[in-house]
């Protein structure tokens, strides 16, 4: 059980960054997902980890230890794939004991372990049989099983769920954070599903285009996105963005967006004069939108719009309302009693601790722009 | 007729009564009655000839067709054959062939061919499929030109190779070499097809499995030998079996640099047929060319699935 850190990791396939200048660090013995649309550069971070590709500039450390340059052997990780990558010529147990037996373990401590880890993962049936004459759930057990016999230093997992039924992914993802929490092993995982990054993990790393968007724990990341590439890639459904214009309402700085005026918190006030900014990206999640049949009283702080109901997904416990606000498309959750009909015009009210604001050229949230300056500020 | 009952009439029958058809299932029973017709009127030349040839082993003449009912058959021709007489008359001059021997050396040549095949094609359809390394497309494509060259057009220029080469042969030697020659040169032939045959067993083998082992702590020739090699056996197998019969029926190779003092069936075949089709007791022929068809008849029957997996480019692991 080590800590893994990755210091200004890069990787370039010919012309191509995979992985620009990544720091990082997976503390021991906590569960990391690695959260990112395809082709962001997820799995080549992990496959960088477990050594199968070499970093073009940066280094890796398991501990103290710096295993940049060493091949994939000499690394001690488990990896599991999404594809389960067994052997189809040998048996469930034969691909268990493998990894033993490529290390030189005497056949009855082999024997012993194997039945330890089958019986962990609950496969002590399987292991006569052959990968090809097992279901996708079980195959992914064995490849589990696979990785944890040799007691890896780091577990990582590749998409591990993504071949799996939905009902199956649900189960097995409880069940593999609750054995990774039991054995208490270091664990990064790749996934692009960002509910299932939301339920497993400790902390969350968000990746697009081979760059870090944002790392933090997963209420940290859905409540207080970094960047508008976070606020619309967590969340089902995303968040809604609208564009808005600053103008100045005796001195105090107030957004015109989609034909109505919000008037922002006084922190993000003071970010938006001292960036000098004239347009900003309005944004709020779809579930904290309330819909109202009158405009929301005087009193009401925070952001309202005037919309037509465009569409109408009932999902059982929720529905999803898609309006046309000013001819944008905003989706909000409704609970399920609240069903309005297409061409209806209701109000959306967001409280003002929901609203969230960005900076539409570096797209960047007002309060991570904040630390950008003064960061730049400091004498140093 | 009113529109009505014509469009009644024009209907086809409900689908429960020609039952459900897709796209896929479409006509299947006509097509396949055609395709029957087709090649069994297409195989039937080959199916009667072939028939002649391994009953005329049997009888006492070459048989042509209604003749197969008159004559008499028996196992002579196979005991002249490995007796290695040509003719039943002992009186007529004909030296004896060692019939075993010929067939020895038949094994030889096309066991040869097999291994070496067998052995470059497996280590380079690797490199080609998993390596990366400067000028691999362009040496891919360069393989397919080399197969587009028959055996026959590139003779004279192997030939000159060989008489080059055997100035550095003790005399002693000479045999041995020869044998290696024709091995070596006839394996060159089949080598850039089955290169590119085996880089497509193993392009099946997803880069994940070979990941895995490495990461199970396996060196990557490890990988090779215990998880890729396993892998691809049906491929290696339908190689084998390819080079084996390239070898085997070899003619061309075999007669520019073996013949005479190393026989092969193809060139006692070829000899005893050469010395004038009205000396030849042609009976005896026909069981030589038997015996010649008897293992392509066999890797066939025994192999046409794995032929057909490789043909179709790899094998699902």
């Amino acid at each position: 059980m080590v800590e893994v850190r990755l210091e200004r990791v890069s990787k370039r396939f010919g012309r191509v960054v995979a992985v620009n200048e990544v720091s990082l660090v997976f503390e021991d013995g906590r569960f990391t997902v690695l959260l990112g649309p395809s082709g962001s550069g997820k799995s080549t971070l992990l496959y960088l980890i477990a050594g199968i590709y070499k970093p073009t500039s940066g280094r890796i450390f398991f501990g103290d230890r710096d295993v940049t340059e060493l091949p994939p052997k000499e690394r001690n990780v488990g990896l599991v794939f999404q594809n389960y990558a067994l052997y189809p010529h040998m048996t469930v147990y034969d691909n268990i004991a493998f990894p033993l037996r490529l290390r030189g373990v005497p056949e009855p401590e082999i024997d012993s372990r194997v039945q330890e880890v089958a019986k962990l993962l609950r496969i002590e049936e399987l292991l006569d049989r052959y990968p090809g004459q097992l279901s996708g759930g079980q195959q992914q057990r064995v490849a589990l099983a696979r990785a944890l016999v040799k007691r890896p230093a780091v577990l990582l997992l590749d998409e591990p769920l993504s071949n799996l039924d939905a009902l199956l992914r649900l189960s097995i993802r409880a069940e593999l954070r609750k054995l990774q929490q039991s054995l208490g092993i270091t664990a990064i995982h790749v996934t692009h599903d960002q509910a299932e990054a939301m339920s497993m993990a400790d902390k969350i790393v968000v990746i697009d285009r081979g760059r870090v968007q944002q790392v933090g724990p997963p209420e940290e990341v859905y409540e207080r996105p970094r960047n508008l590439f976070v606020a619309t890639f967590i969340g089902s459904p995303p968040s809604n963005t609208l564009p808005g214009s600053v103008e100045s309402d005796g001195g105090y700085p107030v957004v015109r967006v989609a034909g109505s005026t919000y008037r922002p918190g006084e922190e993000e006030a003071r970010v938006v004069e001292e960036a000098g900014l004239d347009r900003v990206v309005v944004a709020f999640r779809p579930e904290h939108a309330r819909l109202l049949e009158a405009p929301p009283d005087e009193g009401f702080d925070g952001l309202s719009l005037e919309g037509e109901v465009y569409l109408v997904e009932p999902l059982g416990k929720e529905n999803i309302v898609t309006l046309t606000v000013a001819g944008l498309p905003v989706k909000t959750v409704t609970p399920p009693e609240q069903r309005p009909g297409p061409g209806e015009k209701l109000y959306i009210a967001v409280p003002r601790p929901r609203v969230m604001l960005f900076d539409p050229d570096t797209g960047l949230n007002l309060w991570s722009l904040a630390e950008q300056l003064a960061a730049a500020r400091r004498p140093d | 007729m009113s529109l009505v009952s014509r469009l009644r009439g024009l209907r086809p029958r409900p689908p429960a009564q020609r039952g459900a058809w897709d796209v896929e299932t479409i006509r299947r029973g006509r097509l396949s009655l055609v395709l029957a017709i087709v090649l069994g009127l297409a195989g039937l030349p080959l199916i009667l000839l072939y028939s002649m040839l391994v009953l005329s082993s049997f009888a006492d003449r070459m048989l042509s067709g209604p003749d197969i009912f008159e004559a008499r058959y028996s196992l002579d021709n196979w005991r002249l054959l490995f007796e290695g007489r040509l003719a039943p008359a002992s009186g007529q001059t004909y030296t004896t062939r060692d019939i075993l021997m010929i067939i020895a050396n038949t094994f030889i040549v096309a066991l040869g061919v097999t291994v070496v095949v067998v052995f470059v094609s497996v280590l380079a359809g690797y490199a080609f499929s998993r390596m990366r390394f400067w000028g691999r497309t362009r040496l891919m494509e360069f393989l397919i030109l080399l197969h587009a060259f028959p055996g026959v057009a590139l003779i004279i220029a192997v030939y000159a190779v060989y008489v080059w080469s055997l100035r550095f042969v003790p005399r002693d030697w000479f045999v041995p070499y020869t044998v290696l020659y024709t091995v070596l040169a006839r394996a060159a032939l089949e080598i850039p097809m089955s290169i590119w045959l085996m880089k497509g067993f193993f392009d099946k083998i997803p880069w994940e499995v070979e990941w895995s082992a490495l990461v199970d702590g396996a060196s990557r020739f490890t990988v090779w030998r215990k998880i890729m090699l396993p892998l691809v056996r049906p491929g290696i197998a339908a190689l084998a079996i390819f080079a084996f019969l390239a070898g085997w029926e070899d003619l061309i190779y075999v007669h520019v640099f073996l013949y005479p003092h190393v026989k092969t069936l193809a060139t006692y075949i070829e000899e005893v047929l050469g010395t004038g089709t009205e000396t030849a007791y042609l009976p005896v022929v026909a069981a030589a060319g038997t015996l010649y068809l008897i293992p392509t008849i066999v890797f066939f029957v025994a192999t046409q699935r794995l032929l057909l997996q490789a043909l179709s480019g790899g094998v699902k692991a």
